[in-house]
């Protein structure tokens, strides 16, 4: 069973990545850019030089599914490593410190936590100025994600470093007089297995959280392009029925999430 | 006597948790560096004079002090301050809301449940985990709320209930499926079951009560769960609730609605957490 897992996760691995190697190799292709636009094909239907065919503004589709694919998956990354490192700074340090210094993180691990996530994304999303550059706006939107995301995560390294704090070895480590930063290369390693989870639940949660905000016309700003902003066209009605390709960005956002999924699902 | 000292105890961290959000919310939104910026000013009607007027209104009304202030008033007051946006009070744009709102939750809470417990009852009682069940909840969870919605739009099947409760009840049941799962390994069921009592009655006197507690902590997490998905379902499906609300009030920098939809979320979710850390102390006892 735990063989069969290890090499479904695999596979899924390796999907990703040649998911990701296709993304890079159509980007590199000459002429071709996310933003470049066609003015004579609008709206059309798949060609050879347009193979999932182009959007209302003539940007080829395929091309801008590639580049939202890449650009969610690094911020989405980059925010979750964020995040799990502030989880597991958090969680330690209180861990370590005074009962009272421990409860009080952990109260506002709370406060964090009486909100849905959602929510709170999109409170902190809207008050950003009204002139935020697309890049600026893609780069907030991930930064807010792990600026959320880490009080569940603390939570639980807090539980693990409480019980690695009352550990035999711990006390035995503390009375031969080791300093707390010679304990803390020996606190790491022991809560690698609750942090990698965390990162790569963290993943495609965050993909999910980008997704939504973008549908809702908080994420990231035109012209570069999102798996929300792309979600926004299956609200045409018209467009719908003119070409099928414009599921495509949901059908592999789909498939994504479930490779994510599969690589972060516990053996 | 001491379950009352912890009752109150309880009830107080609440408190200071829903204090501690209400304070927390308006130095998020006042510190954000969008918060002076209003929707008029991208107007070409106005003026670069009536465009400095705007700016110089917001900012004297800008100190977190002050705006605490106004806000504390209005709750006292009983109508939850001035909307910016609409220039009524909130509790007037609320109450009819919370209705909505509440209904919707309520609905698709009960139905999520319903399903994602009998689907897991059905799926832990199998040998093997069960790929039937597994994958739809598997399928659901990588699809985002708003994509969901916004394809049962397109579609012309089904509503906001049926979003809510397919999302809810996919989380749910992962959750359900592993806790019988585990129930139904244990020493005790597997005698049982070897002495011939029926998998109803093994249900309803063992395993639901083996699990109870888990299943109070799971019902606060579909609260949760149902109240992230709110704001696209709302918003998607053009419910007028507490969501669509609080998406217009964050398009709008309307602070005092934010603040009041904040405290009500932020109650709703501290409130459900209360009976699920209560079992866990009775339990421990």
């Amino acid at each position: 069973m735990i063989a069969q897992s290890t090499a479904f996760k695999r596979t899924a691995l390796a999907l990703l990545c040649g998911l990701v190697v296709i993304a890079l190799a159509m980007l590199t292709l000459p002429g071709k850019s996310y933003s470049a636009q066609d003015r004579d094909q609008l709206l059309a239907g798949a060609s050879s030089q347009h193979p999932a065919g182009t959007d209302a503004l003539g940007r080829d589709r395929m091309i801008r599914v590639a580049s939202a694919f890449l650009l969610s998956l690094a911020g989405a990354m980059l925010a979750a490593a964020a995040t799990t490192l502030a989880a597991a700074a958090v969680g330690t340090l209180s861990a370590f410190s005074p009962a009272t210094l421990g409860r009080f993180a952990m109260l506002i691990c709370d406060v964090f936590l009486a909100l849905p996530w959602l929510f709170l994304l999109m409170m902190v999303r809207s008050a950003l100025p009204l002139t935020t550059s697309p890049a600026h706006s893609a780069a907030v939107t991930f930064l807010v994600l792990a600026a959320l995301g880490w009080p569940a995560c603390a939570r639980a390294v807090y539980r693990g470093a409480r019980q690695l704090r009352n550990a035999e070895w711990m006390l035995q480590a503390r009375a031969t007089g080791l300093r707390s930063t010679q304990m803390l290369r020996h606190i790491l390693p022991n809560l690698m297995p609750l942090l990698l989870p965390q990162f790569l639940i963290s993943i495609p949660a965050f993909i999910i959280a980008e997704a939504n905000l973008g549908a809702l016309g908080l994420g990231i700003g035109e012209p570069l392009p999102s798996w929300g902003g792309m979600l926004l066209e299956l609200d045409n009605s018209a467009l719908l029925m003119r070409t099928a390709w414009v599921y495509l960005p949901i059908g592999l956002l789909i498939l994504i999430l479930l490779l994510l999924e599969a690589v972060a699902a516990e053996v | 006597m001491k379950a009352a000292a912890r009752l109150l105890r309880r009830l107080a961290r609440a408190f200071v948790v829903v204090a501690l959000v209400v304070i927390g919310t308006t130095f998020l939104v006042r510190s954000a560096p969008g918060y002076l910026s209003d929707a008029r000013e991208m107007d070409a009607r106005y003026g670069n004079a009536a465009r400095a007027e705007l700016s110089a209104e917001a900012a004297k009304s800008g100190s977190l002090k002050q705006l605490l202030q106004t806000e504390i008033t209005g709750w006292t007051h009983g109508d939850l301050g001035i909307s910016r946006q609409y220039e009524v009070p909130v509790a007037e744009l609320i109450a009819p809301r919370l209705a909505v709102t509440g209904s919707l939750l309520l609905r698709s809470i009960v139905a999520a449940w319903l399903l994602a417990l009998c689907a897991a009852l059905v799926s832990s009682a199998g040998r093997r985990p069960s790929l039937l069940w597994q994958s739809p909840s598997t399928l659901l969870l990588a699809v985002p709320t708003a994509a969901m919605a916004t394809l049962c739009m397109v579609s012309d099947h089904g509503g906001p209930v049926l979003v809510m409760t397919l999302l809810v009840a996919a989380r749910d049941f992962k959750f359900l499926d592993r806790m019988l799962q585990k129930a139904w390994r244990e020493p005790h069921l597997l005698q049982a079951r070897a002495q011939g009592l029926s998998t109803p009655q093994l249900v309803l006197a063992h395993i639901l009560p083996s699990i109870a507690s888990q299943m109070l902590a799971l019902a606060t997490l579909s609260i949760v769960t149902a109240l992230s998905a709110l704001v696209p379902i709302e918003v998607i499906f053009s419910v007028p609730g507490l969501g669509q609300l609080a998406w217009s009030a964050a398009m709008n920098r309307d602070l005092p609605v934010l603040l009041a939809i904040t405290m009500i979320m932020a109650v709703a979710v501290t409130l459900a957490g209360m009976p699920a850390d209560r079992t866990g102390e009775w339990q421990g006892a």
